[in-house]
């Protein structure tokens, strides 16, 4: 009985040194890359949410998972690259709040055409750095999209910073637009661009809510 | 003494013309000696599709370093740069490899970033996108559409 107690007390030993600090371990990006979509899907399929007038109960729901599994600070932070730097406290958090709008926004509204297409995940390969999570998306004509997701440690989370679609880069498409934007005109300008758009799609929002 | 005097001009003229030839064959087949100046960093790239060694790499249209060589690591391309001297990388700089035109060579071009870390000697940059492969691309939309 004695000898049965020791082996136990050595197992679960082994067991909490293997699973590490934080408990971040291979197969954690996937896993938890895998409940954030299912979530996300469940909630696209639920036919409650699917009726006219909860359109936006069901994109904030949505927005609620994007929150969950995307560090939208790190995207917006990259993004925004070496002009990152000279920016003070207060640009950076509005800036996060603008990029993280944007990026809901342009994807957000598109998620919404979701139509019961299929994610397959295809492999992972962590190091100490960060995670890359290799999916497909199915579409019903059996063509498959690859999809990439770049991921880093953030605690005992798994959090997303960059989608690869085709093998483009999300950062990098807006790392060049910031760029072009900052460079031939100003940080300033590039802030009133976004706050623009934010404000037409804000007006487009209450009209189609308003019908 | 004439004839001899005749002979050295030949010969001079001679030793200048494989030194020129010397030279130019360095300059054209781009050959590096004792290494090469600049240091190292190594990219694995998904595919490289139609990267060659000796290919340019590229910041803003500007070149910075040379694909020295480009093999093969658990079934990725790992492709090794080597980058001039003085030129940083950050540690979230992207390796992109684009086409010259709409059909012309391939290069990489990295994209800086903004983290503070900066990769060193024989590092590596873990941010890339592999070249766009349009034949691909094309028939996932000729065929997708049943």
């Amino acid at each position: 009985m004695a000898r049965f107690a020791r082996a136990l007390a050595l197992a679960t030993a082994l067991l909490v040194i293997l699973a590490g600090p934080g408990g971040v371990w291979a197969g954690a990006p996937t896993d938890q890359l895998r409940a954030q979509i299912d979530r996300a899907v469940k909630i696209l399929e639920d036919p409650e949410l699917k009726k006219d007038g909860k359109q936006r109960e069901r994109r904030a729901a949505v927005r609620q998972v994007a929150n969950d599994i995307f560090d939208f600070s790190e995207t917006a932070k990259r993004s925004l690259a070496r002009h990152w730097a000279s920016r003070t406290q207060a640009e950076r958090d509005e800036f996060v709040l603008l990029f993280t709008d944007l990026l809901e926004r342009s994807y957000i509204s598109k998620i919404e055409l979701y139509g019961g297409e299929k994610i397959k995940f295809v492999g992972e390969s962590v190091d100490p750095e960060g995670a890359i999570v290799r999916t497909r998306l199915v579409t019903k004509q059996e063509s498959e999209i690859p999809i990439d997701y770049r991921m880093h440690a953030r605690g005992d989370k798994w959090l997303v910073y960059d989608v690869l679609i085709e093998g483009v880069s999300l950062i990098s498409n807006y790392r060049t637009q910031f760029n072009k934007i900052i460079t031939t005109s100003s940080y300033q300008e590039l802030v009133k661009k976004m706050k623009t758009k934010q404000g037409e799609f804000l007006h487009e929002e209450k009209r189609t809510s308003q019908r | 003494m004439e004839r001899s005097r005749a002979n050295i001009a030949v010969g001079v003229f001679v030793i200048l013309g494989m030194v020129a030839l010397g030279y130019l064959s360095i300059k054209l087949g781009q050959v590096s000696f004792l290494g090469g100046r600049g240091y190292v960093v190594t990219v694995d790239f998904p595919s490289v599709g139609g990267l060659k060694s000796g290919s340019t790499v590229e910041i803003a249209g500007v070149e910075i370093g040379r694909v020295e060589s480009i093999g093969l690591a658990d079934y990725q391309a790992r492709v090794t740069l080597r980058v001039q001297t003085g030129i940083k990388l950050q540690d979230d700089a992207i390796a992109s490899i684009k086409t010259k035109g709409l059909i012309g060579e391939k290069y990489i071009r990295i994209s800086p970033g903004g983290s503070e870390k900066i990769i060193p000697p024989n590092g590596k940059i873990r941010e890339v996108e592999a070249p766009v492969d349009f034949e691909e691309l094309l028939s996932k939309y000729i065929f997708g559409k049943v």
